[in-house]
């Protein structure tokens, strides 16, 4: 009891000062802007980094018109036109990212629309850099979409992000003939032309992600999301995009990390949210 | 955030005296502000209607063309000159590298900020801004946290109506305010974790950029997919016009809010784009980015390497 009300006192004590601090920063030059909430930015702080700038990187690649409709094997120009736009996005990202003096980008969001002739790539993150401005960026800076908070616990187990990584493959699924689909209309049955176009396109985006992720001399690729389905505009194309954060060891060894067990006594709604006027 | 007078209704000021509170926080959002002795002293409001048009003309100030929309814009694409762009504002020319001029042809296209625009925006949240900020003076508060904004049109007829809300703090046993309140979108925890990190509330932070595109020929064609009927274009390429328009309409918006924080930071930043199209090869990106100016009042306390939990519930 004589905690809680001493913290709450301390509490008290640093609301109270911090609302009658002088009224202007001494070093008006020293704006920084981050996405980041402050448990982020706390967790950044306790591995000795911090926020520097929010940062963005756009791209818009344009696909030839007519290459979803009719074909065999892989929509080239729409897997190429995908990774052209994201290494594009993802270099403006990381140069805006260096020219604040960031040494990565952490919590990328990534916002993808497939067209049937453009596809559009927007990343934004928040620079991070160690808090100690004379570390020096020892490789290039990484853009990950990992969110400060795993980041930390990355950091923590002694590994380091390398970069985005990403493959994406577009796959024409063959039309069916005349008599295999009239054979096929009043059965329940697989149908193979989809089923290994869908293998087909994603064992090339796994293989190109992976690639990047050797490419950038990393070990692995932590935290991979897909999204895999056929495209809503063409009927016989199917899409399969990987895309994760590459990582390699920055120890000798892995550290350890043991969790602790706790039973949660929170309710199962969000409590302290400030949307009660929403 | 700039102040106006006040036009605080005489109704408003015999409701704010009456001497109970109102407030917008949640039970759990009270209890944390009363730990921080924070207490709610009345939920505060502030609108403001807007008439929006998408395109003033008048407020250009050079020639037309871009801003004429896609039918007649078309029509004459080959005929008019590209507009100068408002003073201050960004505008980049795109030119015909086919060598040919027709009707149909769009020989020029053009990206340009629509200053006119921004400022009808910021006029609006500002007027509604400060009427928030007024009724909370008129509370004698210190600040108002959980604040929360919206923009919704007025029925068809291009109104747009801008609403603030908080609730009012006053800061228990300490003096009346000598200064203009502080404001924050956080209340409650979020907002006690930000005065232990060190940093003081200032003030919220929005700002919106908007560019349009008129889009010219190469534009036109990479954006419907028949770049390669051209032996000068490629078939396939990356849509610079497009790209150009949409890194500045992000960059705009960030140096807008970077000016505004004089030396404090950003936190909680949310940056939202969204595009219209007018009409085809017409369109207008808009930028919003909002967040939390705060400032440093104290250095970082140490932290402790956070600790893994697994949680068994």
């Amino acid at each position: 009891m004589s905690t809680s009300a001493s913290a709450r006192t301390n509490l008290r004590e640093e609301v109270r000062r911090a609302l009658t601090a002088p009224s202007a920063p001494a070093d008006r030059s020293n704006s920084t802007t981050s996405d980041l909430s402050i448990d982020e930015e706390l967790n950044l702080h306790s591995i000795g980094w911090e926020p520097v700038e929010l940062v963005s990187g756009v791209s818009l690649h344009s696909i030839p018109y007519g290459y979803w409709n009719w074909g065999q094997g892989e929509i080239v120009a729409a897997s190429s036109a995908h990774a052209t736009a994201l290494a594009h996005a993802k270099a403006r990202l990381v140069r805006e990212a260096a020219a604040a003096g960031g040494h990565g980008v952490v919590g990328v969001h990534i916002e993808r629309a497939i067209h049937p002739t453009h596809v559009e790539v927007s990343l934004v993150g928040t620079a991070v850099r160690p808090a100690d401005l004379n570390v020096r960026r020892q490789r290039d800076v990484f853009a990950s979409d990992l969110s400060a908070r795993d980041f930390t616990m990355l950091m923590v187990a002694g590994w380091e992000p390398l970069g985005l990584a990403t493959g994406a493959s577009f796959v024409f699924a063959p039309r069916r003939s005349m008599s295999t689909a009239l054979q096929q209309q009043s059965q329940n049955v697989e149908l193979t032309n989809f089923t290994e176009a869908m293998y087909s396109a994603r064992e090339a985006a796994m293989q190109r992600m992976q690639d990047m992720a050797l490419e950038m001399h990393g070990t692995g690729v932590v935290a991979v999301t897909v999204q895999e389905g056929p495209m809503s505009f063409a009927s016989h194309a199917v899409g399969f995009v990987a895309l994760g954060t590459v990582v390699r060891l920055a120890t000798p060894t892995h550290q350890l990390i043991h969790p602790t067990m706790v039973v949660s006594l929170n309710d199962a709604t969000v409590a302290f949210d400030a949307q009660t006027l929403g | 955030m700039s102040e106006e007078p006040s036009d605080l209704p005489e109704a408003a000021h015999r409701r704010l005296n009456e001497g109970s509170f109102s407030s917008g926080l949640s039970v759990s959002d009270f209890a944390a502000c009363l730990d921080m002795g924070l207490e709610p002293v009345g939920l505060v409001q502030g609108f403001c209607a807007m008439r929006w048009g998408a395109v003033s003309m008048s407020g250009m100030g050079g020639g037309v063309g871009g801003g004429l929309g896609g039918g007649l814009g078309a029509a004459l694409g080959g005929a008019l000159t590209p507009f100068a762009g408002a003073p201050g504002g960004y505008v980049q020319n795109y030119q015909c590298p086919h060598g040919m001029v027709s009707a149909e042809h769009r020989a020029w296209g053009q990206n340009y900020q629509q200053i006119w625009i921004e400022d009808a925006w910021r006029t609006g949240f500002n007027s509604a801004y400060s009427r928030m900020m007024h009724e909370a003076q008129a509370l004698g508060a210190h600040g108002v946290v959980g604040v929360l904004d919206s923009e919704n049109p007025l029925s068809d007829t291009g109104v747009v109506e801008f609403h603030l809300r908080g609730t009012a703090v006053r800061l228990v046993d300490a003096s009346a305010p000598s200064e203009s309140p502080w404001s924050t979108f956080l209340a409650g925890q979020r907002l006690a974790k930000v005065f232990e990190a060190g940093y003081a509330p200032v003030s919220i932070v929005t700002a919106v950029a908007s560019v349009r595109v008129w889009a010219y020929c190469v534009t036109e064609y990479l954006m419907e997919g028949t770049g390669g009927v051209w032996s000068t274009s490629p078939a396939a390429a990356e849509i610079v016009q497009i790209v150009d328009a949409q890194s500045t309409v992000r960059e705009a918006v960030r140096a807008r809010v970077r000016s505004s924080l004089h030396g404090d930071s950003l936190h909680g930043a949310h940056l939202e784009v969204s595009t219209r199209e007018f009409a085809k090869g017409d369109l207008e990106l808009q930028s919003r980015l909002s967040g939390n100016r705060v400032r440093r009042f104290k250095d970082f306390d140490p932290v402790a390497l956070p600790r893994a939990t697994v949680r068994l519930s």
